[in-house]
């Protein structure tokens, strides 16, 4: 094989994998259906980790529907009743559901736990958190793969809250 | 080139070449020397000027320009990428010298820049170590492209890591870094793919950049593997083992073990040397085999007083001789096959941990007026034995063949 041809795919190689992952992630953003859920911060751990927010989504589960074990792979059903299933468990009748998985303290975790924000605006929006005023939008596809679209602070994106204080 | 002329000027003055010999010689050192080593600088500044020019680009990225829609901070990503991509091509060509790994490099950097950008715009969750992967894994052929050593050494040492931190990970579950009783899984794990990783570079002349990279990680992580656990196992602590923290480490020491055994390259008192390393290692990392975590020589009259405790099967003496040991085998290993530095050095570090052993053992008697004396004695001691017998071993190490 000619030599620079080896190169010239070598070098398109990283640009069509990131491209493609690109596309991936912002397809599943526009063609999943928007949920909304609340979201608290955890104290006495710091929300604040860098240049993102870190939190606990307020899924509506009961106690009942919580996790049914630890460090297992499972789902959340959202429709029609909110329960967390083990991945295999999970019913037929499920129409809407979020992949993740329970963690070692039986806490279902589905990956959106994270939002990256510009760091002058971290501590306004670590407060707000903290006061419970967050929401989070997440868009989740007909596979169960879900992620965040967007924060909402009193039920407004978070750029306007910023940008009017 | 200065010192050399002069040197050249003595020799001539001194008889010992003749003007037609100092003219060849002169010749070929500035031909020789400006297809190599003129330009060190230059290279060292090109790459200086593109990761800085790459970190900057990662910097604007990362202010997360709020206002910016997410759909341009991508495109604009992916055109540079695509813009460096033609770029570095265009300069692929035999004579461009160091600018083409100087652009390779900046897309390497830029590709790992690109991972965090998507992270960020769609608020990914995840390890640094998987987007490293990922990285790694995108990267891999195109630093097989390069033709100097940055490029290589940059990918071997972030692959390194990552696949440190993430096999880990993958077999623990639950690594974070924060659980310390994992990282003596994660020291062990670190030489053993590194070492793994050399061996490898060895079998493929396309690999053969990756090799200085590979062989300076291996010795690096393989020195604070073995003062960690020397700490560790002398202190009686860290006592916790779930044995699915070490099956990456027992993976790749198989493999490591298998690839050195049918190695041509290697003599059968090489790969003896080399196993047994490996196998001590292991065992080392071991809590209970060799160690109980509980019998102490050193401050044992505090701990116990009256009672009394075995010299050799103290945990304090036996991890000192166990890395006396590893040290003395890899020494006799870098000897025989003629790498002079490394065997100085391990024989060095030998002389260095029986000092340390010296106080460890007698560190009462240090604190007194003869013990000092001694103390310094065994020191000087040691240095000149060490700097008397390192030739004499050095010699029989190379001699030792089947």
């Amino acid at each position: 094989m000619n030599r620079q041809f080896g190169l010239a795919l070598a070098l398109l190689l990283p640009i069509v994998v990131l491209a493609g992952n690109t596309w991936m992630h912002y397809q599943q953003r526009i063609a999943g259906e928007s949920i909304t859920f609340p979201i608290e911060g955890f104290d006495p751990r710091d929300l604040l980790s860098g240049h993102y927010l870190i939190y606990r989504i307020d899924y509506g589960i009961d106690d009942n529907g919580n996790c049914p074990t630890s460090d297992i792979a499972a789902s959340l059903c959202l429709e029609p009743e909110r329960r967390i299933y083990p991945v295999d468990e999970l019913p037929q009748s499920c129409t809407q559901f979020i992949r993740g998985n329970c963690d070692s303290s039986t806490r279902f975790i589905s990956g959106l736990e994270r939002f990256y924000v510009p760091q002058q605006y971290a501590d306004i929006l670590d407060k707000k958190v903290r006061n419970k005023q967050g929401k989070l939008v997440v868009s989740v596809d007909q596979s169960g793969n879900a992620g965040v679209v967007d924060l909402l602070i009193d039920d407004r994106p978070w750029k306007k809250i910023v940008t009017e204080e | 080139m200065i010192s050399l002329e002069k040197k050249l000027l003595t020799w001539l003055d001194q008889g010992l070449i003749n003007q037609e010999q100092l003219t060849a010689i002169g010749k070929y050192e500035q031909r020789t020397s400006g297809n190599n080593n003129n330009h060190w600088w230059l290279y060292s500044l090109l790459i200086l000027g593109s990761s800085i020019i790459s970190l900057g680009i990662i910097s604007l990225i990362a202010a997360n320009w709020a206002n910016i829609p997410d759909l341009v901070k991508l495109g604009t990503a992916f055109g540079l990428l695509s813009v460096l991509a033609v770029t570095t091509l265009w300069q692929s060509k035999p004579d461009s010298g160091y600018m083409y790994d100087a652009l390779l490099t900046a897309f390497i950097i830029l590709c790992l820049a690109v991972i965090g950008l998507i992270a960020q715009v769609f608020h990914l969750s995840g390890h640094w170590y998987n987007a490293l992967l990922l990285w790694s894994a995108i990267t891999l052929p195109t630093v097989l492209f390069a033709r100097q050593l940055f490029a290589c050494f940059l990918w071997s040492t972030i692959f390194i890591h990552a696949a440190t931190w993430g096999a880990i990970a993958l077999s623990s579950g639950s690594f974070s870094g924060n659980n310390a009783a994992q990282l003596p899984a994660l020291f062990l794990l670190a030489p053993l793919l590194a070492a793994g990783g050399y061996v490898l570079t060895r079998l493929s002349q396309h690999l053969k950049l990756f090799r200085s990279s590979f062989f300076f990680w291996f010795q690096i992580s393989g020195l604070v593997a073995l003062i960690f656990i020397d700490i560790i196992r002398s202190g009686g602590e860290m006592r916790s083992f779930e044995l699915n923290w070490y099956i990456p480490a027992y993976i790749v020491a198989a493999i490591l073990m298998t690839m050195i055994a049918s190695n041509p390259a290697y003599r059968p008192l090489n790969k003896g040397l080399l196993i047994s390393i490996i196998l001590l290692l292991l065992l080392y990392f071991h809590p209970f085999i060799l160690f109980d975590g509980e019998t102490r020589y050193s401050f044992n009259a505090l701990q116990d007083p009256g009672g009394t405790v075995n010299f050799w099967t103290a945990d304090d003496i036996r991890a000192p001789f166990l890395t006396i040991l590893i040290l003395f085998l890899y020494a006799t290993h870098a000897g025989n096959i003629g790498h002079h530095r490394t065997f100085n050095v391990m024989t060095f570090l030998i002389g260095l941990r029986f000092v340390i052993l010296y106080f460890q053992a007698m560190g009462g008697l240090a604190a007194t007026g003869v013990g000092l004396i001694l103390s310094g004695l065994m020191i000087i001691g040691i240095a000149w034995f060490w700097h008397k017998s390192r030739k004499r071993l050095q010699h029989w190490s190379e001699g030792l063949h089947e």
